[in-house]
């Protein structure tokens, strides 16, 4: 393949991932999925009922995997069967994705808060009614964006693993960089609001998340916004990023052409991965430049 | 230099079919690849649920999941060089290269998002000193925590696990499609099932690395570090009895080039 098309179907192809990103883990706040979930789950423990959307299918790549293997699988059935075009097909999968994602997220929600009775957290069926059509399009949204990195990879980059496996690879991917780059914002900052800004969260503030918004009780909704200015763009970057870094290799240094191609391949992996480190570095030395210590050097040093 | 080419006239006798031992031989490459991959385990820093609310050091996700992710992007790579190249060496190296590229990249971005997001400096709670650049840690962690963001040590590490578990991942794959003796078309066909044995290896691997380390880990200088051996005795058992099933399942498949042939 001409590697201009192979490029240019790979922009194609961060597109999509940086909207999939961007989606996911916005989808993630809105119902508390990851990591932070557990913040939530402890609040009414701690006695700070609240009225945020609690729900925690798995853990956010199985459950995207997932959503995504339902779309790709009916999709791919549906291109077979009924000869409709790789659009339309690609929005009944995605919905039918959406609809299991739905049926996962309403079960899973009212049987965390109903657990929780004890503390006394109320369910609140408004909280119910206006979150749950935010995450069913933000998974409608994830799922489709999937769907079209899957359809575009194999139709161009000669991929030969069938489209639902991909679909997994893909979904179980996003989830777990939305797992690791989005919820740092959401269950450092979003849900901590009421604490300094520059510490990480004192162990001790364990289940005391903010409940109120910049105007009511704080809900889903209002996480993702909080979110979708920082978090949600971040994972976007991230899955761009590594779809794009990923492919470019083989693309840019296709080693059908001989042996000594791929091997430039691994070189420019290699230096790519040492900017990385580079850069992490700077980041890192910039940052206590910065901020400085948190306490004197009075300290003596522990064992190391 | 082709790992394993059936093709290639020359060689150690081992490296053919026809051989008694060669299936042996395929069985101890896997039970490396997974044995690699529990190692690979131990090396990122993961912080867990913690390190999402800047508690701990390391990214801020599961173990299992962010090295499902890792070895995943990895193993696709694999598969897309092994389809253009058809040689075992090079696709069993970008495998890993693909995999430290997608750790390196949520590693860097991570950072980004604990210094700009949540304003912290990357510190670690394991170590007073970081052990490459020797930079101070202890007095950049914020109180009531163990370290936040991914320290110049715990980066270096989790690039250094995610190539060797990339070449694991990668190298099930390879000598399980190699197992079925198959070939052109045929190959492409029944590469699918190798690719989900190898998914399959990968989480098995990945969840008993997971026990041993217990939720978080900064890296080869954390003291849990030291139970890797453990781990790895426990993974080339466990990869032993699932690689004679994966064998099975491939060998029924392809006929073993033998009978087909």
């Amino acid at each position: 393949m001409d590697p201009l098309i192979g490029m240019g179907v790979l922009a194609l192809v961060g597109a999509v991932a940086a909207i999939a990103g961007y989606t996911e883990d916005l989808e993630s706040v809105v119902g508390s999925q990851s990591n932070p979930n557990s913040q939530v789950q402890l609040a009414p423990q701690m006695k700070y009922p609240h009225r945020l959307f609690n729900k925690a299918i798995s853990g956010e790549p199985l459950s995207n995997g997932l959503a995504a293997v339902v779309g790709a699988v009916i999709s791919v059935s549906l291109e077979f069967y009924a000869d409709l075009s790789i659009i339309t097909v690609i929005v009944i999968g995605s919905m039918a994705a959406m609809i299991i994602h739905m049926i996962l997220a309403a079960t899973s929600f009212f049987g965390r808060i109903a657990s929780q009775s004890r503390f006394k957290q109320p369910l609140y069926m408004d909280v119910f009614k206006t979150n749950l059509p935010v995450i069913a399009a933000y998974a409608f949204m994830t799922t489709a964006c999937i769907l079209i990195i899957c359809y575009l990879m194999a139709a161009y980059l000669d991929i030969q693993i069938p489209i639902p496996l991909l679909a997994l690879i893909l979904g179980i991917t996003v989830g777990s960089i939305g797992s690791s780059v989005g919820d740092i914002q959401y269950g450092a900052e979003c849900l901590y609001q009421n604490l300094e800004f520059g510490s990480g969260v004192n162990a001790a503030y364990s289940g005391n998340i903010v409940r109120k918004a910049a105007s009511g009780i704080r809900s889903g909704i209002d996480n993702s916004w909080f979110s979708s200015k920082f978090g949600g763009p971040t994972t976007g970057i991230a899955f761009a990023a590594v779809l794009f870094m990923t492919s470019w290799i083989t693309v840019l240094f296709n080693p059908a052409w001989g042996g000594a191609v791929g091997w430039c391949g691994l070189i420019a992996g290699v230096l790519f991965i040492a900017a990385t480190a580079a850069a992490n570095r700077y980041l890192e030395k910039s940052a206590r430049r910065n901020f400085g210590p948190y306490r004197k050097d009075e300290k003596t040093e522990g064992a190391e | 230099m082709e790992l394993l080419n059936l093709s290639v006239l020359s060689g150690p006798a081992i490296l053919f079919p026809e051989n008694p031992f060669y299936q042996l031989l395929l069985l101890i490459l896997i039970t490396l690849g997974g044995v690699l991959i529990t190692v690979s385990v131990h090396l990122i820093p993961v912080g867990g649920a913690p390190a999402a609310m800047a508690q701990a050091t390391g990214v801020g996700t599961g173990t299992t999941q962010l090295a499902a992710g890792a070895g995943l992007t990895g193993l696709l790579v694999a598969v897309s060089v092994y389809v253009l190249s058809g040689s075992g060496l090079i696709c069993v190296l970008l495998g890993g290269i693909g995999s430290t590229i997608m750790i390196s990249i949520v590693m860097l971005i991570s950072n980004i998002g604990y210094i700009y997001g949540v304003g912290v400096p990357p510190a670690s709670g394991k170590a007073s000193r970081d052990p490459i650049t020797k930079d101070r840690q202890d007095t950049y962690v914020s109180k009531g925590t163990e370290g936040h963001g991914i320290p110049t040590a715990a980066f270096i590490s989790g690039a250094a696990g995610g190539i060797i578990g990339g070449i694991g991942g990668s190298l099930i794959f390879v000598v399980l499609l190699k197992a079925s003796g198959l070939s052109g078309d045929d190959a492409a066909a029944i590469l699918p099932i190798s690719v989900i044995l190898s998914i399959a290896l990968f989480f098995v691997n990945a969840v008993i690395a997971s026990y041993n380390i217990g939720g978080t880990i900064e890296g080869f200088y954390d003291p849990k570090f030291r139970k890797v051996s453990k781990a790895a005795a426990v993974s080339a058992v466990i990869t032993l009895i699932c690689g004679i099933l994966c064998l099975y399942t491939m060998i029924q498949f392809g006929g073993f080039g033998l009978m087909a042939g």
